[in-house]
């Protein structure tokens, strides 16, 4: 058994792994492709840091998918994830390793759980970024994230502290190949791993749509504050139902509550990439532009001739999205 | 920290010593006077993991020498019996000193090791533990190529600087 020594200056790409729903978020794939690019340029090896039980069957995807290092810690006590206890085993890894970036998806999973182990690594962290490169000379990571509102995009750097933490938006980074004749290296540290008894897991309920039906889905219809209300916007189910997709919404409308949260695109929520996207009553902010600009095709319908959602339609009508809504509802149901 | 490491692969490991690895070696591979166990590394167009070895019963006395599904040595009449994701090695009575169960993942396999194992001292070089088996004296782990096919010498390049 070898020892792990805390050396500076920091070294190594980390991702964390987030293999929850493994086959339909991508996210962590994505972000081994990104993180193997930017240890190249580092001229260092991408690790991928997996916590849980009886995890062999990612860590080999992974490997398939670029990782240099596997970093494992497979547990009884880590088969739920719990933020505390991830959080302070992750702490300790990291204290003992110490990366020079680490990454996660900014997923639910990653928004609740690298905030913590930043407050408790006492360094930055760039949330929800849709890019990410490196300076080489300094090393530092540029990390650009929206900021004010989403209007503007911003590149942070954190010099001085390490390791350099980020989030990254899914969908922003193609995944590489599966490659079943890859070989890389794993190591399992030798870490103390307890439950912290203050938190247990009383039950767990599945989301109401499951992750990968919006994600995979072909057609997907949106529906923002310009449908005015939850009647409104139930009719956006109809259209999806005859165009064999699936409803999305921007943050107004679940504010609104005419639709849950899962449904929720953009930057702090999923990420689509159908063939076809129509889109009703958004105004095209960047928050929720994020979440759709890997569609092939987007129909954009608003009453404001200069909403930003036209700018990146392919096909811009201007006209009041209830109206269209119905009118196109009406014309399929003679169709079929 | 302290940490154990090895080898792994994208396409097939085997689960010993709570540890994946591509392929390894316990004793001294083709040893014609002593236990070896061969656990050899499974290519990406094959889907079955391949075991060789030379097996004595806990009194030191020889009881069978396999080279993959053949058998060279048979003192023990011993028996074989395979299945799609199983394979177990098993003395006339039915009990089993040497079990190999794989699992099929989406993109891959998995194969536990189980069993009891002794060389030609009677020393146990393995045993059951959690689920896999828990290995005693010299081992080669984490072979990165197939050892049935090459010079013994070859395979044997583990990198000698492993820390992370």
């Amino acid at each position: 058994m070898r020892k792990a020594e805390q050396s500076k200056p920091t070294k190594g790409v980390w991702v964390f792994g987030d293999y929850r729903n493994y086959f339909q978020n991508r996210v962590t794939l994505q972000l081994i492709s990104k993180g193997k690019e930017l240890a190249g340029k580092l001229g260092t090896d991408l690790t991928v840091l997996v916590l849980g039980y009886q995890v062999h069957q990612y860590v080999m995807e992974y490997v398939a998918h670029g990782a240099d290092v596997i970093m494992a810690v497979d547990h009884p006590v880590l088969k739920n994830y719990q933020v505390e206890t991830y959080s302070r085993l992750v702490a300790e890894l990291v204290k003992a390793w110490a990366p020079h970036i680490f990454l996660a998806g900014a997923t639910a999973f990653g928004r609740e759980f690298f905030p913590r182990l930043a407050k408790r690594l006492k360094t930055g962290l760039s949330a929800d970024c849709v890019s990410l490169d490196v300076n080489v000379e300094e090393g530092w990571l540029i990390q650009t994230t929206p900021s004010f509102g989403g209007h503007l995009l911003a590149d942070v750097i954190t010099p001085k502290s390490r390791p350099q933490m980020a989030t990254v938006h899914p969908g922003m980074f193609a995944e590489r190949l599966h490659d079943k004749s890859a070989v890389g290296r794993i190591i399992y540290p030798d870490i103390k791993v307890e439950a912290d008894e203050r938190v247990q897991l009383v039950r767990s309920k599945p989301e109401q749509v499951s992750r990968g039906e919006l994600e995979n889905a072909p057609v997907v219809v949106v529906g923002g504050r310009g449908m005015g209300s939850g009647e409104n916007f139930q009719m956006l189910f109809e259209l999806a139902r005859h165009l064999g997709g699936e409803v999305g919404a921007t943050r107004p409308a679940v504010t609104e509550g005419w639709v849950g949260e899962e449904r929720l695109l953009g930057q702090t929520g999923r990420s689509v990439k159908p063939r076809l996207l129509i889109t009703f009553g958004t105004s095209g902010a960047l928050q929720y532009t994020t979440g759709i600009q890997g569609a092939e095709t987007i129909i954009a319908v608003n009453r404001d001739p200069n909403a930003p959602i036209f700018k990146i339609s392919d096909l811009g009508l201007v006209g009041d999205g209830r109206s269209i809504l119905r009118l196109l509802i009406e014309t399929l149901r003679k169709r079929l | 920290m302290n940490f154990r490491q090895s080898l792994i692969s994208a396409h097939h490991n085997y689960l010993v010593n709570q540890m994946l690895t591509p392929g390894f070696i316990l004793g001294v591979l083709d040893a014609l006077d002593d236990f070896w166990l061969l656990a050899d590394v499974v290519l990406p167009d094959e889907k079955a993991p391949y075991l060789s070895g030379r097996f004595y019963d806990r009194r030191g006395g020889l009881i069978l020498h396999l080279q993959g599904k053949e058998i060279l040595e048979n003192p023990g009449n011993c028996l074989i019996q395979s299945s799609a994701e199983d394979f177990r090695l098993v003395y006339p009575s039915g009990e089993e000193f040497l079990a190999l169960h794989t699992e099929i993942f989406t993109n891959g396999y998995m194969s536990r090791i189980q069993g009891k194992l002794y060389d030609r001292m009677g020393s146990l070089r393995m045993e059951p533990s959690f689920g896999s088996a828990k290995v005693f004296g010299d081992a080669q782990w984490a072979i990165p190529a197939p050892a049935r096919f090459q010079n013994k010498a070859s395979f044997l390049s583990f990198p000698s600087d492993f820390s992370p």
